[in-house]
């Protein structure tokens, strides 16, 4: 399991864009998560939060979206890839090398939150 | 005053892109001294360290290698692996259950690099973390031995998509515990179309010539 480290990076990733937008704080964040990541979305949403404790993500709402995997068959064109079976076309099994889609691990979007009355 | 709608930021970023600058890095490290890093993965007990022994052992004098050698907790490694001659420095990861790039940059300084022709990066044991975590390596190794089930490739995924060779160990035991190597040919195929694999045993030595120029980076 090393969702506990992808989750401390993921809070590098969004504080950097964070400082960039002028931003104190996120109240949700989107990520995505391919099926070829070898990343677990339950388990990068369970250490997510005592992750994000004390930094300016604590709080925010995780969403994970994952991807599914796409290859390449060369007689049906881009495919929806069962993980179970590897990389081969679900119709006629031939090789699909290349994934086309599904070995993201990326953080899409930022919902950056209002500054509470306080802080002003 | 109305409320304004949530600002949202389309942001698309790499979640490790931390981790890959810091493997260009090392990348370039290694190229300027022209050495070939290989890291190598596995599961507990497949073998990469007898391996990395058999390797030191038998290509001592013809190549000069070194290894950097990851574990959770033991120095165990890098002192079976130091017996045979060659510098060997332990990674220690604490709860960290893969190397990542910085690991390796920091204990790098530790080598004498432009003396290096190979230098071996043993990674924790374990099929799921490390196969996320870019070293700066020129080629990734993935093991499977005979006696773990012929299943692996399609259980860890992302771990031989990633690989450049994949060496199947302790073929030695093959018979004695039933290994189908057609089945297990076939998932690594499904997991990484078209990938050399390398089927060796580092006690019998049947294979190992083949190992042997791929680490030499004759390919495989």
């Amino acid at each position: 399991m090393h969702e506990a480290s992808i989750a401390l990076s993921l809070i590098d990733v969004a504080s950097e864009v964070l400082r960039e937008n002028g931003a104190a704080r996120a109240s949700a964040l989107t990520v995505r998560v391919g099926a070829w990541s070898s990343v677990v979305p339950e388990a990068l949403t369970a250490a997510f939060p005592a992750c994000a404790a004390g930094t300016p993500l604590e709080g925010a709402r995780l969403s994970v979206v994952t991807v599914p995997g796409v290859g390449e068959c060369p007689t049906h064109g881009p495919v929806t890839l069962d993980v179970r079976q590897g990389l081969r076309c679900p119709e006629c099994g031939a090789p699909t090398p290349t994934l086309l889609a599904g070995d993201e691990l990326e953080l899409d979007e930022i919902e950056l939150a209002e500054p509470d009355l306080e802080d002003l | 005053m109305t409320a304004t709608n949530p600002r949202i930021v389309t942001v698309r970023q790499n979640i490790l892109k931390a981790n890959d600058h810091t493997a260009a890095e090392n990348r370039a490290t290694f190229a300027a001294a022209g050495v070939r890093a290989i890291n190598l993965a596995s599961s507990p007990g497949a073998g990469k360290t007898a391996l990395l022994e058999r390797t030191l052992r038998d290509l001592a004098g013809q190549v000069s290698m070194a290894v950097a050698v990851g574990d959770l907790a033991t120095e165990n490694d890098a002192a079976r692996l130091r017996q045979h001659g060659a510098q060997a420095e332990q990674i220690v990861t604490g709860t960290i259950c893969h190397l990542d790039a910085a690991m390796v940059q920091a204990v790098l300084p530790r080598f004498d690099l432009a003396g290096l022709e190979v230098l071996f990066l043993e990674n924790v044991g374990n099929l799921v973390c490390p196969s996320s975590y870019d070293l700066g390596e020129a080629a990734r190794a993935v093991l499977i031995s005979t006696t773990e089930g012929e299943d692996k490739p399609l259980k860890y995924p992302t771990m031989f998509n990633t690989a450049d060779v994949v060496v199947i160990t302790k073929m030695d035991l093959a018979d004695a515990v039933g290994f189908d190597r057609d089945l297990c040919r076939e998932n690594i195929d499904r997991a990484r179309p078209g990938v050399p694999v390398i089927e060796l045993s580092s006690r019998s030595g049947v294979g190992l010539d083949t190992w042997f120029a791929f680490v030499r980076g004759e390919g495989a």
